[in-house]
Protein backbone atom coordinates (compact mmCIF):
# COMPACT_ATOMS: atom_id res chain seq x y z
CA UNK A 1 0.00 0.00 0.00
CA UNK A 2 2.96 2.64 0.85
CA UNK A 3 4.83 1.29 -2.41
CA UNK A 4 1.24 2.05 -4.50
CA UNK A 5 0.75 5.35 -2.20
CA UNK A 6 4.44 6.44 -3.30
CA UNK A 7 3.68 5.17 -7.07
CA UNK A 8 0.83 7.75 -7.08
CA UNK A 9 2.45 10.83 -6.01
CA UNK A 10 5.15 10.25 -7.86
CA UNK A 11 3.12 10.15 -10.83
CA UNK A 12 0.96 12.88 -10.18
CA UNK A 13 3.97 15.48 -9.19
CA UNK A 14 5.07 14.28 -13.04
CA UNK A 15 1.57 14.68 -14.62
CA UNK A 16 0.26 17.65 -13.34
CA UNK A 17 4.00 19.49 -13.66
CA UNK A 18 3.82 18.03 -17.52
CA UNK A 19 -0.05 19.23 -17.92
CA UNK A 20 0.71 22.85 -16.63
CA UNK A 21 4.09 23.61 -18.08
CA UNK A 22 4.64 20.96 -21.19
CA UNK A 23 1.43 19.74 -22.54
CA UNK A 24 0.33 23.06 -25.68
CA UNK A 25 -2.48 25.59 -24.89
CA UNK A 26 -5.33 25.10 -26.32
CA UNK A 27 -6.55 27.80 -28.72
CA UNK A 28 -10.35 28.35 -27.56
CA UNK A 29 -10.24 27.65 -24.49
CA UNK A 30 -7.21 28.79 -23.37
CA UNK A 31 -5.56 28.08 -19.91
CA UNK A 32 -8.85 27.29 -18.53
CA UNK A 33 -8.38 23.59 -20.28
CA UNK A 34 -5.86 22.35 -18.38
CA UNK A 35 -7.92 21.64 -15.70
CA UNK A 36 -9.07 18.88 -17.92
CA UNK A 37 -5.80 17.05 -16.83
CA UNK A 38 -7.53 16.53 -13.04
CA UNK A 39 -10.85 16.44 -14.39
CA UNK A 40 -11.19 13.04 -16.91
CA UNK A 41 -8.89 11.10 -14.39
CA UNK A 42 -10.76 12.27 -11.44
CA UNK A 43 -14.12 11.38 -13.58
CA UNK A 44 -12.72 8.11 -14.67
CA UNK A 45 -11.73 7.13 -11.34
CA UNK A 46 -15.01 7.65 -9.93
CA UNK A 47 -17.15 5.40 -11.87
CA UNK A 48 -14.22 2.93 -11.68
CA UNK A 49 -14.94 3.27 -7.44
CA UNK A 50 -18.90 3.01 -8.48
CA UNK A 51 -18.18 -0.53 -10.56
CA UNK A 52 -16.20 -1.95 -7.25
CA UNK A 53 -19.02 -0.67 -5.37
CA UNK A 54 -21.57 -2.82 -8.26
CA UNK A 55 -19.46 -6.17 -7.56
CA UNK A 56 -18.70 -6.14 -3.97
CA UNK A 57 -22.31 -5.45 -2.94
CA UNK A 58 -23.32 -8.58 -5.40
CA UNK A 59 -20.62 -10.50 -4.25
CA UNK A 60 -21.40 -9.52 -0.78
CA UNK A 61 -25.32 -10.62 -0.96
CA UNK A 62 -24.11 -13.74 -2.80
CA UNK A 63 -21.28 -14.92 -0.20
CA UNK A 64 -22.35 -12.93 3.15
CA UNK A 65 -18.58 -12.55 3.70
CA UNK A 66 -17.67 -9.28 5.41
CA UNK A 67 -14.61 -8.86 3.38
CA UNK A 68 -16.64 -7.98 0.17
CA UNK A 69 -18.86 -5.52 2.31
CA UNK A 70 -15.49 -3.63 3.50
CA UNK A 71 -14.86 -3.38 0.03
CA UNK A 72 -18.11 -2.01 -1.19
CA UNK A 73 -18.11 0.20 1.77
CA UNK A 74 -14.47 2.07 1.34
CA UNK A 75 -14.91 2.02 -2.49
CA UNK A 76 -18.41 4.24 -2.05
CA UNK A 77 -16.59 6.82 0.05
CA UNK A 78 -14.12 7.09 -2.62
CA UNK A 79 -16.64 7.39 -5.25
CA UNK A 80 -18.09 10.17 -3.24
CA UNK A 81 -14.79 11.54 -3.25
CA UNK A 82 -13.98 11.47 -6.70
CA UNK A 83 -17.26 12.80 -7.67
CA UNK A 84 -16.87 15.75 -5.72
CA UNK A 85 -13.91 16.01 -7.25
CA UNK A 86 -15.07 15.95 -10.49
CA UNK A 87 -18.05 17.94 -10.21
CA UNK A 88 -15.50 21.04 -8.45
CA UNK A 89 -13.36 20.42 -11.41
CA UNK A 90 -16.29 20.59 -14.17
CA UNK A 91 -17.50 23.55 -12.39
CA UNK A 92 -14.37 25.85 -12.08
CA UNK A 93 -13.28 25.18 -15.45
CA UNK A 94 -17.57 25.58 -16.96
CA UNK A 95 -17.35 29.40 -15.74
CA UNK A 96 -14.57 30.79 -17.90
CA UNK A 97 -15.29 28.51 -20.70
CA UNK A 98 -18.99 28.05 -20.54
CA UNK A 99 -19.74 31.34 -18.90
CA UNK A 100 -21.84 29.46 -15.98
CA UNK A 101 -20.69 27.02 -13.35
CA UNK A 102 -23.52 24.33 -14.20
CA UNK A 103 -25.59 23.30 -16.72
CA UNK A 104 -28.43 20.95 -16.62
CA UNK A 105 -26.44 18.88 -19.22
CA UNK A 106 -26.72 15.01 -19.28
CA UNK A 107 -23.35 13.94 -17.75
CA UNK A 108 -23.70 17.11 -15.23
CA UNK A 109 -26.60 15.79 -14.11
CA UNK A 110 -25.98 11.96 -14.25
CA UNK A 111 -22.85 12.77 -12.26
CA UNK A 112 -24.89 14.74 -9.47
CA UNK A 113 -27.50 12.78 -9.10
CA UNK A 114 -25.22 9.53 -8.31
CA UNK A 115 -23.43 12.20 -6.00
CA UNK A 116 -26.56 12.32 -4.18
CA UNK A 117 -27.53 8.35 -4.26
CA UNK A 118 -23.96 7.06 -2.73
CA UNK A 119 -24.38 10.10 0.18
CA UNK A 120 -27.36 8.01 0.59
CA UNK A 121 -25.68 4.92 0.37
CA UNK A 122 -23.00 6.55 2.94
CA UNK A 123 -25.69 7.86 5.72
CA UNK A 124 -28.02 4.24 5.46
CA UNK A 125 -24.28 2.79 6.63
CA UNK A 126 -23.87 5.41 9.47
CA UNK A 127 -27.46 5.17 10.61
CA UNK A 128 -27.64 1.25 10.60
CA UNK A 129 -24.63 -0.32 11.24
CA UNK A 130 -24.18 -4.50 11.65
CA UNK A 131 -25.37 -6.90 9.04
CA UNK A 132 -28.85 -5.31 8.41
CA UNK A 133 -27.29 -1.94 7.39
CA UNK A 134 -24.67 -3.75 4.95
CA UNK A 135 -27.61 -5.56 3.30
CA UNK A 136 -29.31 -2.34 2.74
CA UNK A 137 -26.22 -0.92 1.79
CA UNK A 138 -25.04 -3.70 -0.79
CA UNK A 139 -29.03 -2.98 -2.17
CA UNK A 140 -28.52 0.45 -2.87
CA UNK A 141 -25.26 -0.11 -4.13
CA UNK A 142 -27.06 -2.11 -6.99
CA UNK A 143 -29.37 -0.21 -7.41
CA UNK A 144 -27.54 3.23 -8.00
CA UNK A 145 -25.33 1.39 -10.46
CA UNK A 146 -28.11 0.21 -12.54
CA UNK A 147 -29.66 3.82 -12.86
CA UNK A 148 -26.46 4.97 -14.34
CA UNK A 149 -27.66 4.35 -17.88
CA UNK A 150 -31.66 5.44 -17.13
CA UNK A 151 -30.16 8.72 -15.20
CA UNK A 152 -28.73 9.68 -18.17
CA UNK A 153 -31.10 8.77 -20.70
CA UNK A 154 -33.95 10.80 -18.67
CA UNK A 155 -31.01 14.02 -18.93
CA UNK A 156 -30.56 13.45 -22.67
CA UNK A 157 -34.46 14.52 -22.78
CA UNK A 158 -32.96 17.77 -21.57
CA UNK A 159 -30.27 19.72 -23.69
CA UNK A 160 -26.64 18.37 -23.68
CA UNK A 161 -23.68 21.35 -23.67
CA UNK A 162 -20.70 18.87 -22.40
CA UNK A 163 -18.08 18.86 -24.92
CA UNK A 164 -18.36 14.86 -26.77
CA UNK A 165 -16.12 12.27 -25.49
CA UNK A 166 -12.36 13.05 -26.93
CA UNK A 167 -10.24 10.53 -25.75
CA UNK A 168 -12.22 6.88 -25.36
CA UNK A 169 -14.10 7.06 -28.93
CA UNK A 170 -14.34 3.78 -31.26
CA UNK A 171 -12.72 6.29 -33.95
CA UNK A 172 -9.37 6.57 -31.34
CA UNK A 173 -8.75 10.04 -29.72
CA UNK A 174 -9.56 13.16 -31.26
CA UNK A 175 -6.79 14.64 -28.85
CA UNK A 176 -3.61 15.83 -29.95
CA UNK A 177 -0.86 13.97 -29.10
CA UNK A 178 0.75 15.77 -26.73
CA UNK A 179 -1.79 15.95 -24.57
CA UNK A 180 -2.05 12.37 -23.86
CA UNK A 181 1.03 11.94 -22.14
CA UNK A 182 0.31 13.70 -19.12
CA UNK A 183 -3.31 12.59 -19.24
CA UNK A 184 -2.71 9.25 -19.17
CA UNK A 185 -0.20 9.92 -16.28
CA UNK A 186 -2.34 11.50 -14.28
CA UNK A 187 -5.35 8.53 -14.83
CA UNK A 188 -2.89 6.12 -14.04
CA UNK A 189 -1.72 8.59 -10.62
CA UNK A 190 -5.73 8.81 -9.78
CA UNK A 191 -6.15 5.32 -10.28
CA UNK A 192 -2.94 4.27 -8.15
CA UNK A 193 -4.38 6.92 -5.29
CA UNK A 194 -7.84 5.34 -5.97
CA UNK A 195 -6.36 1.96 -4.97
CA UNK A 196 -4.26 2.89 -2.54
CA UNK A 197 -6.82 4.87 -0.33
CA UNK A 198 -9.02 1.55 -1.04
CA UNK A 199 -6.52 -0.78 0.35
CA UNK A 200 -6.22 1.80 3.68
CA UNK A 201 -9.84 1.78 3.88
CA UNK A 202 -10.28 -1.95 3.70
CA UNK A 203 -7.33 -2.41 6.40
CA UNK A 204 -8.79 0.01 8.67
CA UNK A 205 -12.18 -1.91 8.64
CA UNK A 206 -11.08 -4.95 8.78
CA UNK A 207 -8.60 -4.24 11.80
CA UNK A 208 -11.71 -2.32 13.68
CA UNK A 209 -13.86 -5.80 13.05
CA UNK A 210 -11.24 -7.59 14.60
CA UNK A 211 -10.78 -5.53 17.71
CA UNK A 212 -14.67 -5.56 18.38
CA UNK A 213 -14.28 -9.18 18.05
CA UNK A 214 -11.75 -9.61 20.29
CA UNK A 215 -13.66 -7.11 22.73
CA UNK A 216 -16.99 -8.88 22.42
CA UNK A 217 -14.75 -11.91 23.06
CA UNK A 218 -13.13 -11.09 26.18
CA UNK B 1 -50.68 -15.28 -7.89
CA UNK B 2 -53.13 -16.16 -4.93
CA UNK B 3 -50.96 -14.50 -2.35
CA UNK B 4 -50.24 -11.62 -3.90
CA UNK B 5 -53.57 -11.29 -3.80
CA UNK B 6 -54.39 -11.93 -0.38
CA UNK B 7 -51.27 -9.51 0.70
CA UNK B 8 -52.99 -6.92 -1.49
CA UNK B 9 -56.49 -7.43 -0.06
CA UNK B 10 -55.36 -7.50 3.33
CA UNK B 11 -53.20 -3.87 3.04
CA UNK B 12 -56.24 -2.39 1.25
CA UNK B 13 -59.07 -3.75 3.46
CA UNK B 14 -56.67 -2.58 6.25
CA UNK B 15 -56.51 0.91 4.76
CA UNK B 16 -60.25 1.20 3.92
CA UNK B 17 -60.98 0.53 7.88
CA UNK B 18 -58.28 3.45 9.34
CA UNK B 19 -58.07 5.71 5.93
CA UNK B 20 -55.01 6.55 7.78
CA UNK B 21 -52.63 7.02 4.59
CA UNK B 22 -55.58 8.15 2.13
CA UNK B 23 -56.49 11.10 4.22
CA UNK B 24 -53.10 12.41 5.62
CA UNK B 25 -51.32 11.74 2.20
CA UNK B 26 -54.77 12.77 0.05
CA UNK B 27 -54.53 15.99 2.89
CA UNK B 28 -50.60 16.83 1.82
CA UNK B 29 -51.69 16.07 -1.64
CA UNK B 30 -54.53 19.18 -1.92
CA UNK B 31 -52.33 21.51 0.55
CA UNK B 32 -49.40 21.17 -2.11
CA UNK B 33 -51.78 21.79 -5.40
CA UNK B 34 -53.04 24.81 -3.28
CA UNK B 35 -49.50 26.30 -2.46
CA UNK B 36 -47.88 25.64 -5.65
CA UNK B 37 -50.40 27.26 -7.64
CA UNK B 38 -50.40 30.21 -5.06
CA UNK B 39 -47.29 30.75 -5.86
CA UNK B 40 -47.37 30.40 -9.99
CA UNK B 41 -50.90 29.80 -11.68
CA UNK B 42 -49.90 29.30 -14.77
CA UNK B 43 -50.55 26.52 -17.18
CA UNK B 44 -47.37 26.10 -17.56
CA UNK B 45 -45.98 25.56 -14.48
CA UNK B 46 -48.85 22.79 -14.30
CA UNK B 47 -46.76 19.50 -15.10
CA UNK B 48 -43.74 20.24 -12.68
CA UNK B 49 -46.94 20.83 -10.10
CA UNK B 50 -48.28 17.95 -10.50
CA UNK B 51 -45.00 15.57 -10.30
CA UNK B 52 -43.68 17.63 -7.52
CA UNK B 53 -47.34 16.86 -5.67
CA UNK B 54 -46.98 12.93 -6.49
CA UNK B 55 -43.26 12.66 -5.42
CA UNK B 56 -43.84 14.68 -1.77
CA UNK B 57 -47.24 12.28 -1.25
CA UNK B 58 -45.39 9.35 -2.49
CA UNK B 59 -42.59 9.47 0.18
CA UNK B 60 -45.21 10.23 2.72
CA UNK B 61 -47.36 7.37 1.62
CA UNK B 62 -44.97 4.82 1.33
CA UNK B 63 -43.11 5.25 4.44
CA UNK B 64 -46.34 4.21 6.10
CA UNK B 65 -46.89 1.25 3.93
CA UNK B 66 -44.02 -0.85 5.69
CA UNK B 67 -44.44 1.07 9.26
CA UNK B 68 -47.82 -0.93 9.63
CA UNK B 69 -46.01 -3.92 8.79
CA UNK B 70 -42.85 -3.57 10.96
CA UNK B 71 -43.76 -5.74 14.07
CA UNK B 72 -45.52 -7.96 11.89
CA UNK B 73 -42.25 -8.93 9.47
CA UNK B 74 -41.72 -12.16 11.31
CA UNK B 75 -45.29 -13.02 9.86
CA UNK B 76 -44.51 -12.00 6.51
CA UNK B 77 -41.43 -13.94 6.45
CA UNK B 78 -43.17 -16.73 7.72
CA UNK B 79 -46.03 -16.58 5.11
CA UNK B 80 -45.25 -19.26 2.54
CA UNK B 81 -44.10 -16.90 0.23
CA UNK B 82 -40.68 -15.34 -1.33
CA UNK B 83 -39.49 -11.99 -0.84
CA UNK B 84 -40.37 -11.26 -4.89
CA UNK B 85 -44.24 -11.77 -3.69
CA UNK B 86 -44.46 -9.79 -0.82
CA UNK B 87 -42.33 -7.09 -3.26
CA UNK B 88 -45.08 -7.23 -6.23
CA UNK B 89 -48.18 -7.16 -3.27
CA UNK B 90 -46.90 -4.14 -1.41
CA UNK B 91 -45.66 -2.07 -4.76
CA UNK B 92 -49.28 -2.72 -5.99
CA UNK B 93 -50.37 -1.23 -2.97
CA UNK B 94 -48.56 1.55 -2.67
CA UNK B 95 -49.36 1.90 -6.31
CA UNK B 96 -53.26 1.80 -6.00
CA UNK B 97 -52.58 4.77 -3.15
CA UNK B 98 -50.75 6.70 -5.55
CA UNK B 99 -52.88 6.36 -8.52
CA UNK B 100 -55.85 7.20 -6.17
CA UNK B 101 -53.94 10.52 -5.43
CA UNK B 102 -53.58 11.29 -8.90
CA UNK B 103 -56.81 10.94 -9.68
CA UNK B 104 -58.38 12.66 -6.95
CA UNK B 105 -55.91 15.74 -7.48
CA UNK B 106 -56.32 15.86 -11.56
CA UNK B 107 -59.48 17.95 -10.90
CA UNK B 108 -57.95 20.71 -8.45
CA UNK B 109 -54.78 20.98 -11.22
CA UNK B 110 -57.43 21.63 -13.90
CA UNK B 111 -59.34 24.11 -11.46
CA UNK B 112 -56.03 25.96 -10.49
CA UNK B 113 -53.70 25.85 -13.09
CA UNK B 114 -55.16 24.08 -16.89
CA UNK B 115 -58.29 22.86 -17.65
CA UNK B 116 -56.31 20.65 -20.20
CA UNK B 117 -55.21 18.79 -17.06
CA UNK B 118 -59.16 17.11 -17.22
CA UNK B 119 -59.66 17.39 -20.80
CA UNK B 120 -56.55 15.92 -21.63
CA UNK B 121 -57.16 13.31 -19.23
CA UNK B 122 -56.82 10.21 -21.28
CA UNK B 123 -53.53 10.53 -22.92
CA UNK B 124 -52.21 12.04 -19.32
CA UNK B 125 -53.15 8.48 -18.15
CA UNK B 126 -50.04 7.15 -19.83
CA UNK B 127 -47.38 8.83 -18.04
CA UNK B 128 -49.55 8.95 -14.74
CA UNK B 129 -49.58 5.25 -14.67
CA UNK B 130 -45.91 4.61 -16.20
CA UNK B 131 -44.26 7.11 -13.78
CA UNK B 132 -46.71 6.07 -10.45
CA UNK B 133 -45.42 2.37 -11.29
CA UNK B 134 -42.24 3.62 -11.42
CA UNK B 135 -42.29 5.87 -8.24
CA UNK B 136 -44.26 2.69 -6.33
CA UNK B 137 -41.59 0.48 -7.27
CA UNK B 138 -38.87 2.52 -6.60
CA UNK B 139 -40.11 3.24 -2.88
CA UNK B 140 -41.59 0.05 -2.11
CA UNK B 141 -37.91 -1.31 -2.37
CA UNK B 142 -36.58 1.30 -0.32
CA UNK B 143 -39.13 1.43 2.28
CA UNK B 144 -38.31 -1.95 2.86
CA UNK B 145 -34.72 -1.49 3.17
CA UNK B 146 -34.94 1.26 5.75
CA UNK B 147 -38.40 -0.57 7.87
CA UNK B 148 -36.12 -1.11 10.82
CA UNK B 149 -33.64 2.03 10.27
CA UNK B 150 -33.96 5.14 12.28
CA UNK B 151 -35.05 8.25 10.46
CA UNK B 152 -36.54 6.25 8.14
CA UNK B 153 -39.22 9.36 7.12
CA UNK B 154 -35.63 11.40 6.98
CA UNK B 155 -33.82 8.88 4.62
CA UNK B 156 -36.88 7.79 2.36
CA UNK B 157 -37.09 10.90 -0.12
CA UNK B 158 -33.04 11.19 0.39
CA UNK B 159 -32.69 7.32 -1.12
CA UNK B 160 -35.54 7.67 -3.15
CA UNK B 161 -35.86 10.61 -5.12
CA UNK B 162 -32.20 11.24 -6.54
CA UNK B 163 -32.86 7.15 -8.05
CA UNK B 164 -36.33 8.10 -9.29
CA UNK B 165 -35.12 10.83 -11.21
CA UNK B 166 -34.98 9.64 -14.38
CA UNK B 167 -39.07 8.67 -13.76
CA UNK B 168 -39.96 12.65 -12.85
CA UNK B 169 -37.85 13.92 -15.92
CA UNK B 170 -39.75 11.79 -18.20
CA UNK B 171 -43.15 11.77 -16.76
CA UNK B 172 -43.07 15.73 -16.44
CA UNK B 173 -41.44 16.61 -20.02
CA UNK B 174 -44.59 14.32 -21.02
CA UNK B 175 -47.18 15.49 -19.36
CA UNK B 176 -46.23 18.84 -20.03
CA UNK B 177 -45.94 17.97 -23.96
CA UNK B 178 -49.39 16.49 -23.69
CA UNK B 179 -51.41 19.64 -21.55
CA UNK B 180 -49.95 21.52 -24.70
CA UNK B 181 -52.06 19.67 -26.81
CA UNK B 182 -49.16 17.34 -28.28
CA UNK B 183 -50.47 13.78 -29.27
CA UNK B 184 -49.44 11.04 -27.49
CA UNK B 185 -47.37 9.94 -30.22
CA UNK B 186 -44.94 13.04 -29.99
CA UNK B 187 -44.06 11.79 -26.54
CA UNK B 188 -42.93 8.22 -27.49
CA UNK B 189 -39.67 9.03 -26.04
CA UNK B 190 -40.16 9.78 -22.26
CA UNK B 191 -42.77 6.65 -22.13
CA UNK B 192 -40.27 4.36 -24.05
CA UNK B 193 -38.03 5.41 -20.73
CA UNK B 194 -40.64 5.07 -18.40
CA UNK B 195 -41.50 1.53 -19.53
CA UNK B 196 -37.71 0.69 -19.49
CA UNK B 197 -37.63 1.96 -15.39
CA UNK B 198 -40.24 0.08 -14.50
CA UNK B 199 -39.03 -3.06 -16.32
CA UNK B 200 -35.52 -2.67 -14.83
CA UNK B 201 -36.80 -1.83 -11.60
CA UNK B 202 -39.58 -4.21 -11.51
CA UNK B 203 -37.06 -6.53 -12.59
CA UNK B 204 -34.29 -6.09 -9.77
CA UNK B 205 -35.73 -5.19 -6.90
CA UNK B 206 -38.10 -8.65 -7.78
CA UNK B 207 -34.41 -10.68 -7.48
CA UNK B 208 -33.23 -8.26 -4.49
CA UNK B 209 -36.60 -8.04 -2.04
CA UNK B 210 -35.66 -11.69 -0.40
CA UNK B 211 -31.89 -9.90 0.98
CA UNK B 212 -34.41 -6.70 1.79
CA UNK B 213 -36.65 -8.59 4.14
CA UNK B 214 -34.45 -11.27 5.84
CA UNK B 215 -33.75 -10.48 9.50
Amino acid sequence: MRLLLVAATLLMLVGITWALLAAPTEVFQGLPQRIMYLHVPAVITAYSALLVVFAASALYLWTRQARWDRLAHGAAELAVLFITATLATGAIWGRPVWGTWWSWDARLTTTLILWFIYVGYLIVRAWAPGSRGARAAAVIGIVGVLDIPLIHWSAIVLRTLHPQPTVFRPEGPALPASMLPPLGINLAAFLLLFAALLLLRVRQERTLARLVERLEGA
Amino acid sequence: MRTIRLLVAKDLRLEWRTREITTTVGLLALLLVIVLAAVRPEPAAAASAMWVTYAFAATLGFTRAFALERDHLTGLRLAAADGGVVFLGKALVNWVLLAAVQAASLPAFGALFTEAALARAGALAAPLVLGGVGLAVVGTLFGGLIVQARLREALLPLLMLPVALPVLIAATSATAALLDGAPLRAVGGQLQLLVAFDILFVTASWLLFEFVLEE
